[in-house]
C-alpha cells in the first residue's frame, strides 16, 4: 500500500466526504511502515492521524500547520485543561491537532526536546505554514 | 457608477461571504466590491502572499500552501476547503487561475456554494474553441473564415480545406488560447508538417490533439466586446474595447472605445453577441473577443470570466462589472436594458508589469518607493506599496493605471502625465517603455495592429 499524505487537502476532502456521507462516528487511522491499519471506534469522535512538518531555526524548530484548519491544542477526549509549557516531549509525540470537519490531524514533533511555547490559541482558524509550537531540541 | 436595481427573485442563492479565489490587485478590486455590497470577505494565500495587505484587510484570510501556484492558487481542493473552514457562501474566481476551470465551477457548485461566474457547461463549451465557434456561428455573430468543425487526419481533405480558405491559414488547437497551440502557414508546401507539429504540440499541451483551421488575417486589430447576463434571460453589451497593443499575446494597453470604429459598425456585432449569449444560457460577465480587419470582425473566443482590462469599460459605461457579476450570481435581475447603456468618453488602461523593459525579464524584489498619482479621472488598481515585496512566483501584473477623458486625446494626455507622474522605486517595471509608446505617433492617431508593438521594439532595439 502507497504512503498516503494527510498534509494534503485532497486527502483530506475525500476522507471528510467519504466519513461525513458514511455517517461513521469516529475513524482512527494507524499508519505503520507496513501499511494503514483502520479501527472503527463507534462513540467516539472521528480523527485521522498524520505527520508534523518542523521547520524553523536551527536552535529552535517551529512546528507549523501543514494545512488550513482548526488548530485544537488537546484531543477532544482529554480533559480541557491548558497544558503547561515549557514541557518535554520525545519524537513522534502528538503536540496538537489540525480539524477540518470530523477529522483531526494529529501534529506530532519529529524530534525529542521540549515544547517552549504553544503559538497559536485552542479553536483558532490557522493556514498552510502557521506556527503552533516552538521546540528547543535535545543536543 | 450606475447601480443594478435590486430585486432578488432566487433567495437561495444568497451568500453573505465572498471567498476570493485569487491574488494580487483583482483580489483587490473583488474584496472593494464585495465591501461596497455589504459582503464578508475570505482572501486565501500562498506563503509568498502571506504578509499582502489586503489579506489583513479581509473578514478572514487563509494561507493555503506553499508559494508555487500549482499547490495553492490553482490547487481545487485547498480552495474549497479554505471555503469550508471559512463557511464562505460564495466563489469569486477573478481572472486567471482556476476562473476559465470548469472542473472547478462544477466543485465548487457541488459543494453548495454559488460560482461568481457562468455555468460550468458554459465555461466548457466556450473552452474548446471548436465548440465556442460552432456557437457563435449559430448565433449569428461573423466568424474567421473556416469550418467550424475538427481537422480530420485525411491529409487530402486537410489540403482540400487550405484551399477553399485560401492561403495563408492558421492551424489552431481547440482547447488552446492566449496565442498558444497556433501555427501560420504561408502556402501549400508548409501545410502537413505543419498540421502535424501543432497537433502534437495540442496533445502535450492540453491533452488534446483536436485542431481547427482559419483564415490568417495579416494585420488585424484585436476589439472586444464586454457583455453581462442575468439567470433571467437578460443580456447587455457594455461597449468595445480595443486590446491591439500586446507584445506575444500579452496586452500591455487597452482603451476603450476602439477608435476610429463608428457605432454603426459595432453595434450589429455587439447585439450578436448578446444574442448568442441567449442562446447559450450564459450568465455574469463575458468577454467576445473578435479580430477587427477592413471595417470586419471576426469572432476568435469567448472569456468566460472578469478581463483584466474590465476597468476601462467601467470608466466609459459607469457600470460597476464586478458587482455586477456578484449581484447576477446572487440571482438579481438585470434591468438595465440596452438603451440605458449609455459609454461616455474615452477611457485607457496601462499594465504595470514588475519586468525589465528592455529584456522584459522578470523583475522580483522589494518595493523601495512608490508614488501613485491621483486626481479627476484617474484610477489606479494595485495591491502593492512601498515595502511591498514582488514575488518571481507569479505573473508580473502588478498595477493599472487607467484615465478617463472627454475625447481619445485628452485620455492619451493624461495618461502620458500620469506615466510622468508615478514613481516605483527598488525594482524594475515596464514604465519607461510605456511613456515612450504614449508618445509614438502612430499609437497616438489610433492607427496600430496587433502585431504593431512587437515591430516597433524591433525597430527601437535595432536603433
Amino acid at each position: 500500500m502507497s504512503d498516503v499524505d494527510f498534509s494534503d487537502p485532497a486527502t483530506i476532502a475525500l476522507l471528510t466526504s467519504a466519513l461525513e456521507a458514511a455517517g461513521v462516528d469516529g475513524v482512527e487511522i494507524e499508519q505503520p511502515a507496513s501499511g494503514l491499519r483502520i479501527l472503527l471506534a463507534k462513540g467516539s469522535r472521528p480523527f485521522v492521524s498524520g505527520g508534523s512538518k518542523p521547520g524553523g531555526r536551527a536552535a529552535t524548530m517551529v512546528i507549523r500547520a501543514p494545512m488550513a484548519g482548526r488548530f485544537w491544542v488537546h484531543h477532544p477526549s482529554w480533559p480541557a485543561t491548558a497544558r503547561n509549557y515549557p514541557r518535554p516531549v520525545t519524537r513522534m509525540d502528538v503536540l496538537g491537532f489540525i480539524r477540518v470537519g470530523p477529522i483531526l490531524l494529529p501534529l506530532r514533533t519529529a524530534v525529542s526536546g521540549r515544547v517552549e511555547k504553544c503559538v497559536a490559541e485552542h479553536d483558532a482558524m490557522v493556514g498552510f505554514g502557521d506556527s503552533l509550537f516552538e521546540i528547543e531540541p535535545h543536543s | 457608477m450606475r447601480k443594478m436595481r435590486s430585486r432578488t427573485v432566487q433567495p437561495a442563492r444568497r451568500f453573505e461571504t465572498v471567498l476570493i479565489a485569487n491574488r494580487g490587485e483583482i483580489a483587490v478590486r473583488i474584496q472593494r466590491a464585495c465591501r461596497e455590497l455589504g459582503l464578508a470577505t475570505v482572501t486565501v494565500c500562498s506563503e509568498a502572499d502571506r504578509d499582502a495587505a489586503y489579506g489583513k484587510a479581509s473578514d478572514m484570510s487563509l494561507c493555503i500552501g506553499p508559494s508555487s501556484a500549482a499547490k495553492s492558487y490553482l490547487n481545487q481542493d485547498a480552495l474549497l476547503l479554505a471555503a469550508r473552514l471559512s463557511e464562505a457562501g460564495a466563489v469569486h474566481p477573478g481572472y486567471g487561475f482556476l476562473s476559465e476551470n470548469a472542473a472547478f465551477a462544477a466543485a465548487v457548485e457541488e459543494a453548495g456554494l454559488v460560482f461568481i461566474g457562468p455555468e460550468p457547461s458554459s465555461i466548457a463549451t466556450m473552452g474548446d474553441k471548436i465548440s465556442a465557434k460552432s456557437a457563435m456561428m449559430a448565433a449569428g455573430v461573423p466568424c474567421v473564415p473556416g469550418p467550424d468543425k475538427e481537422l480530420p487526419n485525411d491529409p487530402a481533405v486537410i489540403d482540400q480545406i487550405a484551399a477553399q480558405i485560401g492561403y495563408p491559414v492558421i492551424v489552431k488547437a481547440a482547447g488552446g488560447g492566449g496565442g498558444r497551440g497556433m501555427r501560420v502557414v504561408p502556402n501549400a508546401d508548409a501545410l502537413q508538417e505543419t498540421v502535424a507539429l501543432t497537433r502534437e504540440e495540442a496533445r502535450k499541451a492540453f491533452g488534446s490533439s483536436s485542431l481547427y483551421m482559419e483564415k490568417f488575417l495579416q494585420r488585424p486589430r484585436h476589439v472586444e466586446i464586454q457583455v453581462l447576463c442575468d439567470n433571467h434571460g437578460n443580456a447587455v453589451w457594455l461597449g468595445h474595447r480595443d486590446c491591439s497593443m500586446q507584445r506575444r499575446h500579452q496586452k500591455v494597453a487597452e482603451e476603450a472605445p476602439a477608435p476610429g470604429i463608428p457605432r454603426q459598425t459595432i453595434a450589429p456585432v455587439g447585439a450578436a453577441c448578446v444574442e448568442a449569449c441567449r442562446q447559450i444560457g450564459y450568465r455574469g460577465a463575458g468577454t467576445f473577443e473578435f479580430l477587427y480587419e477592413n471595417g470586419a470582425f471576426y469572432f476568435i473566443e469567448m472569456n468566460t470570466r472578469l478581463q483584466v482590462e474590465h476597468p476601462v469599460t467601467e470608466m466609459t459605461s459607469g457600470f460597476d462589472i464586478v458587482q455586477a457579476q456578484i449581484k447576477v450570481a446572487q440571482g438579481e435581475v438585470l434591468e438595465i436594458s440596452q438603451d440605458e447603456v449609455e459609454c461616455e468618453g474615452h477611457s485607457i488602461e496601462c499594465r504595470i508589469n514588475a519586468e525589465d523593459p528592455v529584456s522584459f525579464m522578470p523583475s522580483a524584489g522589494i518595493i523601495t518607493a512608490l508614488d501613485l498619482p491621483s486626481g479627476p479621472g484617474i484610477r489606479v488598481d494595485t495591491h502593492i506599496h512601498a515595502g511591498y515585496k514582488v514575488s518571481p512566483h507569479y505573473d508580473s501584473l502588478i498595477a493599472k493605471l487607467i484615465v478617463h477623458g472627454a475625447t481619445r486625446a485628452e485620455a492619451m494626455a493624461k495618461m502620458r502625465d500620469v506615466l510622468a507622474r508615478i514613481r516605483l522605486d527598488g525594482i524594475s517595471t515596464n514604465i519607461p517603455l510605456l511613456r515612450a509608446l504614449f508618445e509614438d505617433d502612430a499609437f497616438i492617431r489610433g492607427e496600430t495592429d496587433i502585431h504593431y508593438l512587437e515591430q516597433w521594439l524591433k525597430q527601437r532595439s535595432a536603433a
